[in-house]
């Protein structure tokens, strides 16, 4: 009960401190672009999507549809974005707890460290997630409306960007309370960002750096110990939709929907919380 | 058995019971330094009492408390409140805690911090907001409730960190530098919900370096210097030991008289009928009055000059730093 007060007074703080109300009135505006944009109509069985008046072209694909890759898209584009502005306006939200003067009063709280870092962790992801839940909401009723396909995955893919952002977010917990600092969370996350995109390609990149089988097997380790952000975006956005560029390049790539990237991010952001908390655990403040 | 029936007694009565508490520091990346801040403190405070934790700069008094609220692991030694071990979850819900230099969130308002940290003590809402205005009435704050915190005076977050530690109407209060910034008039207000709090049966610990004002409020104190503590008793207790009297004579004493009585004392000031002697032991005050009354001398008055806890302490701190 405490924590989970404590997790609605956090979305509070993101809320009050700004950024995240920002980021509300930018999605806004994003939904009512679409809904001024779109357009759809029906001939002779296909569907044919216009925005601002041109004809989306279906590339000579069989079984081409607009709906799907336009939401596919602006997913891939969207997640991208929402994470890392996400992460700008909640880095702060653990250092701030962890501030001198602020911190002794949440320690002396009928809390114990875990639940204090969970709850604001999770505060932080919840205000994002409801930002995110919102904005597809809205895309997803303007796309519905205004041609009739209500693309119930593309709730489903952002339901599933929500808990991306909790395992990204697994990154700056355990900066920001070990660095106590929202510039170095940020920072770092950024950095994250980079190298775990490298690591997701290390064999034909990091690997050539030094031809040395230790070293091979620990950026191996590095990429299972951290979860893996951008895999995590394609398998959801390949819920949204089939992958255009990969089906026209090799035909037999039915982009489908593959698990284990979850399944790996979790247990690693479970790692990293946990870090998180046996640090905070540690420390006298 | 009975033995340990009054070791549980004793627990029972004792609200904080602090056993061999003792703290260091490491500091430095790479030069591992220690700093003690406490070193086998051990200290009890009674149920409805207010107790003063005394000390200068850098003594150690609010690591002290911090270590009670489980804010810092101590290093070693225990500490129990109301009877458990500190840092039980439970125990943190029947406790106030006023930190020194508190920051509360600077974008709510003094209501809304209450608001906030009173859900985190597990308070219902209902109750929080008609607790909430009642305590900003009580420390003053009734017509900044609605302000944001960034407007406040250093004073006045002193009195929401004040208000904000009594919303669970704690059993035991902990407050660092409670005054610190206040002014006079907040100060006495200060002194009287303390006094007020005492009569409702709570336990007060009080940090301070104000000496003139534990001195007024305080039932017991304890003396804190470089993470020792050196004296713990009632003002009286500590300061009696100075053996400080003042004699009062019908007539001026001669000079020959006065040197007598010099030779028993280590100070002797007099003033026309009035000596101030300071004593080495007690019993020269005997030896003194008689050769006063041997003298011929006509006693008016003897009065143990009670000193101040000022100057105790200054006294105490510096014997201890150049012995
Ligand atoms: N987190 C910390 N890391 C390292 N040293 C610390 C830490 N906190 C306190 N100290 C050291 O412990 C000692 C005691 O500090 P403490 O704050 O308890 O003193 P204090 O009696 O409250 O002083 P003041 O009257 O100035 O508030 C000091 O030497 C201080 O430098
Ligand atoms: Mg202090």
């Amino acid at each position: 009960m405490k924590a989970l007060s404590l997790s609605l007074l956090t979305i509070r703080e993101a809320i009050l401190k700004g950024t995240l109300l920002f980021y509300f009135i930018v999605g806004n505006l994003i939904i009512l672009f679409f809904a001024a944009a779109v357009s759809g109509s029906m001939e002779s069985g296909t569907l044919t999507i216009t925005m601002f008046g041109s004809q989306l072209t279906p590339r000579g694909l069989e079984g081409f549809n607009p709906v799907e890759f336009l939401l596919r898209q602006l997913f891939q584009s969207a997640s991208s974005a929402i994470m890392l502005f996400g992460i700008f306006a909640t880095a702060g939200l653990i250092p701030s707890m962890l501030e001198k003067g602020t911190v002794e009063l949440y320690l002396s709280k009928p809390l114990s460290r875990s639940s204090l870092l969970l709850a604001r962790s999770f505060g932080a992801c919840g205000g994002i997630g409801a930002n995110i839940l919102y904005f597809a909401v809205g895309i997803w009723a303007v796309f519905g409306i205004k041609t009739g396909i209500w693309h119930g995955n593309f709730l489903l893919a952002s339901v599933v960007a929500i808990f991306i952002f909790l395992c990204y977010y697994s990154v700056v917990a355990l900066t920001a309370v070990i660095t106590r600092s929202t510039a170095f969370s940020i920072m770092i996350a950024f950095v994250f960002t980079l190298f775990s995109s490298a690591l997701e390609v290390r064999q034909t990149t990091l690997y050539v750096w030094w031809e040395n089988a230790f070293f091979h097997r620990f950026l191996d380790s590095l990429y299972y110990a951290t979860p893996r952000i951008s895999r995590m975006i394609d398998q959801a956005a390949n819920l949204v939709g089939k992958d255009i560029t990969t089906r026209v390049l090799a035909e037999q790539a039915s982009a489908g929907f593959d698990i284990l990237p979850f399944v790996y991010s979790f247990l690693s952001a479970s790692l990293l919380y946990a870090l998180a908390i046996v640090y905070f655990f540690r420390q006298d403040y | 058995m009975p033995i340990l029936f009054g070791y549980f007694a004793h627990l029972q009565m004792s609200t904080v019971a602090i056993s061999h508490l003792s703290k260091s520091f490491s500091s430095g990346l790479f030069r591992k330094s220690n700093i003690q801040a406490l070193s086998d403190v051990s200290i009890t405070v009674s149920k409805g009492e207010i107790f003063g934790l005394l000390g200068p700069n850098g003594a150690g008094k609010t690591t002290l408390v911090k270590i009670l609220l489980s804010v810092v692991h101590p290093t070693s030694g225990t500490a129990t409140i109301l009877g458990q071990p500190m840092g039980s979850t439970g125990i943190r819900e029947r406790i106030g805690y006023l930190p020194e230099n508190h920051r509360y969130p600077s974008f709510l308002t003094a209501h809304q911090t209450l608001l906030h940290f009173g859900r985190l003590q597990g308070l219902s809402k209902h109750f929080l907001s008609s607790k909430a205005s009642e305590l900003l009435r009580v420390v003053g704050l009734e017509e900044w409730s609605r302000v944001k915190i960034k407007k406040f005076s250093k004073g006045m977050l002193q009195r929401l960190g004040l208000a904000q530690a009594l919303l669970n109407d704690p059993e035991v209060l902990f407050l660092d530098e409670p005054t610190d910034g206040v002014d006079p008039v907040g100060r006495k207000e200060i002194r009287d919900i303390l006094k007020g709090l005492r009569s409702a049966g709570k336990t007060v610990f009080l940090n301070s370096h104000l000496l003139s004002e534990v001195e007024e409020i305080s039932d017991r104190v304890a003396i804190l210097n470089k993470g020792e503590v050196l004296s713990v008793g009632t003002i009286r207790d500590i300061t009696s030991h100075a053996l400080e009297y003042e004699i009062r004579l019908g007539i001026a004493p001669s000079e020959p008289v006065l040197q007598k009585i010099g030779a028993l004392s280590r100070s002797l000031e007099t003033n026309q009928l009035t000596l101030t002697l300071a004593l080495h032991a007690k019993e020269d005050l005997n030896k003194i009055l008689q050769i006063l009354l041997q003298e011929g001398m006509s006693i008016e008055s003897v009065m143990p000059r009670k000193s101040r806890l000022e100057d105790f302490f200054i006294n105490l701190i510096r014997t201890r730093e150049n012995p």
